[in-house]
């Protein structure tokens, strides 16, 4: 049994603080039991978000020496360290300790229509759209973003862009220009190609290194980069 | 929003991001360097004298290793630039750390022949 | 200083069935203000823990049929289903899963670019629809983004709902907190929906979220509105030890074995002819009975039994399991590809819910329920694995599509100052002002203990008893707590308290049902009263709420076609 402390950047509303902790640690502690710990035995007003500790749902990412990750995920005996500085996720405005403001995240990931646009289906009359599992491949590891926020909080564009749509809607995005049974490329490329869009990308592709599923939103950006150029040529043309 | 500090960022980034943070502040430098380096050359326009007085004071031998600096600093923009660019368009994405590491050694080569040649140059 | 804001529909809770629900409701008029409440963002829900699949009737042409669905329903709920529910939600899946794909859902997919199906635990057709093993993630993703595209749905994301307001049997509306500030909101409405969830958080070992306290169903109980069949908790077969995170039931589709200490398929001798694919409540009573006699292998976490995909190959479990690799790897550092990976029964699922019929429909006019907090009840003793996110889907959509139509048959009914004055009170004056001396984390953790030893697989008269008096002085204790965090924003201590509350709440009807069925069923399984009773046991519980304790009546179970036979696998 070891002790580990927490030390943690709370934030009450008015004044902003370090507070540490000492937690007691065994083997396959992860760091969301660490944070009930303190929650359940120690201060009772530590906020954070936290649902599914199994990593699907993307509530509790958070920021440990600088690195976002999941809480649920990370044992903390691998982190390999005495003392934790956690913090919340940055470029987002903070609430209240480790929670972050995510309704700008949603509205943005709205605003490039993140759904499968066809104009021949209908409600009342559902049909079985074809699709191999060669296109499936092609699609399906975008699929996986569980919207935690770790790509928008490293992106250094969203530092100083408020309004730039980050790595994870771009990602959205990409997703379904690339889904086999969708119709709706331009409309997509039109959202993204703006001057919040794919542009303010300049590759520091860090996004890519901290995503706790391995999707590559640098690789969905940088494709929908090429697509937007061909589109915007077009457009110029038409 | 952090603000330009978000640019730079060194604890908890990958390798990737230091080369991104690295090549801002290269711009940044470039940027000065370009508008001080079009001022002096411009100087001509008040006179021989002036642009003289100008020259030898920044073409000493005492300030040749600001200028290897310099040097280095355009290398390394230029050929992380490169690899920004290929990143950029889908292209060799995959071996970006391989990129990374492959064009920074090529900036350091050419950085240690041009100082090279720039002291055989000055000092004879 | 209260808020009130009016919409026809209010929905509470955003996960499978309430997304479904206000899409439905969008969908049948443009014209009605649909609300969505949720304690969460809507992709945060419970539901995206979901992982096996979804059983529908697809390929009747290849040898499924409806009726082949509703009898295997209705045998594996333990002849405790609505027959009439059941037929009628296995008729109105197919449209379902063809509703999803036209939305987007990535569904596994066979060589020919149709929808695959997987084998299932008591299902006699491969009819379980799926999407690698990350269903629910995929279906709540689909339905979230479907739902941004209707302009009358509202979404009232991280608001805390804590009561119902009900004048005269008819609804009122809802009171919530908006977490980020802290006021108390009023929403009146025409029409409330209830998709809150499960209670599966009163048990420590689980494999609920965090987030899954009783919520809905302890303020519906509170409110009048009785619940139903409640002590029938299921208990899923394959747990991780020692998170409790869920081992899919498709690990057996795809052909897992269970083995004990000695490493027997131990299944041959409970159920010789499904063996690990027969229905939960026998297949986690038998790994019990191994655990209880000795079998189990022994760790630091207690014992547990062996799932065993080494037979199954590498590109097979990337392709159809790979949720799984990853949960086993990150969690136990266990790789399922080459070892064994250690699993035990765990809390999973609640079949009770509060009493609805076909139509959603509660005893308050207006109030509707749907998906797991609600009874129809579709899976009676004990429920199929792949049918609970079908239930979701389909009573989700009946819900929305009913409670739109009563809105546009009805007007508002006011809820009065006076009233949402008292909320505010009862809420921030007396819970939250209050000074005492018990930390009602400690008593959140004693009630896991007391539903753990208590109320679990082996149930018997004594110890349930026992178990009822606990929860008693639980509750006593629970008056003398202090919350810790005084400011209204954002204060998750006020919430995790409340919801300590609720599911003290609910505990005691779980309790007080078991302990008064003098029979076996299904999930609930009694060593004092090993058997099945047709006779006197035929019927479902319903508890109404009292200040001394649940008050137990019952109600007949609906038989249409199929005569209560033995259940044998």
């Amino acid at each position: 049994m070891e002790e580990v402390i927490f030390n943690i950047r709370r934030f009450n509303g008015i004044n902003s603080y370090w507070q540490r902790f000492k937690v007691p640690v065994k083997r396959g502690m992860t760091l969301l039991e660490g944070l009930y710990y303190i929650k359940e035995n120690l201060d009772g007003s530590l906020a954070f978000r936290a649902s599914c500790r199994m990593g699907i749902c993307g509530s509790c990412a958070v920021r440990v020496n600088g690195k976002p990750m999941l809480a649920c995920e990370t044992q903390i005996l691998n982190l390999k360290a005495k003392k934790l500085d956690i913090e919340p996720l940055d470029n987002m405005r903070v609430l209240k300790d480790l929670i972050v403001d995510f309704d700008d995240f949603f509205k943005k990931h709205e605003a490039v229509k993140p759904y499968l646009i066809r104009d021949d289906v209908f409600y009342s009359k559902p049909v079985e759209l074809l699709q191999t599992p060669k296109e499936l491949k092609e699609y399906y590891n975008f699929t996986l973003c569980i919207k935690c926020g770790s790509c928008y909080s490293m992106c250094p564009a969203a530092s100083t862009r408020g309004d730039y749509l980050g790595p994870a809607t771009i990602t959205a995005a990409y997703r379904f220009c690339a889904d086999s049974r969708d119709k709706g490329k331009n409309e997509r490329l039109e959202a993204v190609s703006g001057t919040n869009g794919v542009w303010r990308c300049h590759f520091a592709a860090e996004c890519s290194e901290v995503c706790p599923k391995k999707i590559e939103p640098a690789k969905a950006v940088q494709k929908m980069r090429k697509s937007a150029a061909g589109y915007m040529i077009k457009k110029i043309f038409r | 929003m952090v603000g330009v500090k978000g640019w730079f960022r060194i604890r908890g980034v990958s390798l990737q991001s230091l080369a991104f943070s690295l090549q801002r502040l290269t711009g940044i430098i470039l940027l000065i360097y370009l508008v001080a380096h079009l001022s002096y050359l411009t100087s001509i326009r008040l006179g021989e004298e002036v642009y003289t007085a100008f020259i030898s004071l920044t073409v000493r031998p005492e300030t040749l290793p600001l200028d290897s600096l310099l040097f280095l600093v355009i290398f390394y923009h230029a050929f992380n630039g490169l690899r920004v660019v290929l990143n950029e368009f889908g292209i060799l994405y995959e071996y970006r750390r391989a990129l990374l590491y492959i064009l920074a050694a090529l900036a350091v080569i050419c950085w240690l022949w041009s100082t090279y040649v720039m002291y055989i140059y000055v000092m004879g | 200083m209260v808020e009130k804001v009016k919409h026809d529909v209010v929905i509470v809770g955003a996960g499978l069935a309430g997304l479904r629900a206000a899409i439905a409701a969008a969908e049948k008029s443009r014209k009605i203000s649909i609300a969505l409440i949720a304690k969460t963002y809507p992709i945060r829900c419970h539901s995206t823990c979901a992982e096996g699949g979804t059983a529908a009737v697809l390929r009747p042409e290849e040898g499924d049929s409806f009726d082949l669905h509703a009898w295997d329903t209705v045998k594996g709920a333990d002849f405790l289903a609505d027959q009439d529910a059941v037929e009628f939600f296995v008729r109105e899946m197919p449209k379902e899963i063809l509703l999803l794909d036209n939305w987007g859902c990535p569904w596994s997919r066979r060589e020919d670019g149709k929808i695959a199906q997987r084998a299932f635990g008591g299902h006699s057709f491969n009819r379980t629809v799926f999407a690698a093993d990350r269903t629910g993630f995929h279906e709540v993703h689909t339905l979230y983004e479907r739902s941004l595209i209707y302009p009358n749905i509202v979404r009232y994301d991280e608001h805390f709902v804590t009561n119902l307001f009900i004048e005269n049997g008819r609804i009122k509306g809802v009171s919530a907190i908006r977490l980020k500030t802290g006021d108390l909101i009023i929403f009146e409405a025409k029409a409330v929906i209830f998709a809150t969830g499960g209670a599966g958080r009163l048990y420590g070992f689980t494999t609920y979220s965090h987030q899954v306290t009783a919520d809905g169903l302890a303020i519906a109980y509170r409110a009048g509105v009785p619940l139903k069949d409640m002590e029938f908790i299921q208990f899923h077969p394959t747990g991780l030890v020692p998170s409790g995170i869920l081992m899919s039931e498709a690990c057996r589709g795809e052909g897992g074995y269970l083995r004990n200490k000695y490493g027997e398929r131990f299944m041959e001798k409970y159920a010789p002819q499904k063996m690990e694919l027969a229905p939960r409540d026998v297949v986690a009573r038998a790994m019990w009975q191994e655990i209880l006699e000795g079998r189990g292998i022994e760790s630091e976490h207690g014992p547990y039994i062996a799932l065993d995909l080494t037979h199954l190959g590498e590109e097979k479990i990337e392709e159809r399991l790979p949720l799984i690799r990853e949960a086993a790897k990150k969690f136990v550092g266990v790789d399922p590809v080459e070892e064994l990976i250690p699993v035990r029964p765990v809390a999973h699922y609640t079949m009770g819910g509060i009493h609805t019929n076909v139509k959603c429909e509660t005893p308050v006019k207006g109030f509707y329920a749907a998906g797991e907090c609600a009874c129809v009840s579709v899976h009676g003793a004990n429920r199929l694995g792949s049918n609970s996110t079908a239930e979701c889907l389909v009573f989700g959509r009946v819900a929305g599509e009913q409670a739109a139509e009563f809105a546009l048959k009805t007007d508002f009914k006011e809820i009065k100052k006076e009233e949402a004055e008292a909320e505010e009170k009862r809420i921030f004056d007396e819970f939250l002002g209050r000074s005492g001396d018990e930390n009602p984390y400690d008593i959140k953790r004693e009630l896991n203990k007391v539903m753990e030893k208590h109320f679990w697989i082996f149930r018997t008269g004594d110890e349930m008893k026992e178990g009822i008096k606990k929860i008693k002085q639980l509750k006593e204790r629970y008056k003398n707590i202090e919350i810790v965090d005084k400011r209204r924003g954002f204060n998750t201590d006020l919430l995790q308290s409340m919801e300590i509350g609720f599911m003290l709440d609910v505990a005691e009807v779980v309790a007080i049902g078991a302990y008064t069925r003098t029979e076996s069923r299904g999930a609930h399984y009694r060593l004092d009263y090993p058997n099945r009773d047709d006779k006197n046991w035929l019927k479902h519980t319903l508890a109404y709420y009292t200040p001394e304790g649940p008050k137990l009546d019952y109600i007949p179970v609906t038989i249409t076609r199929w005569e209560p036979v033995e259940r044998k696998y």
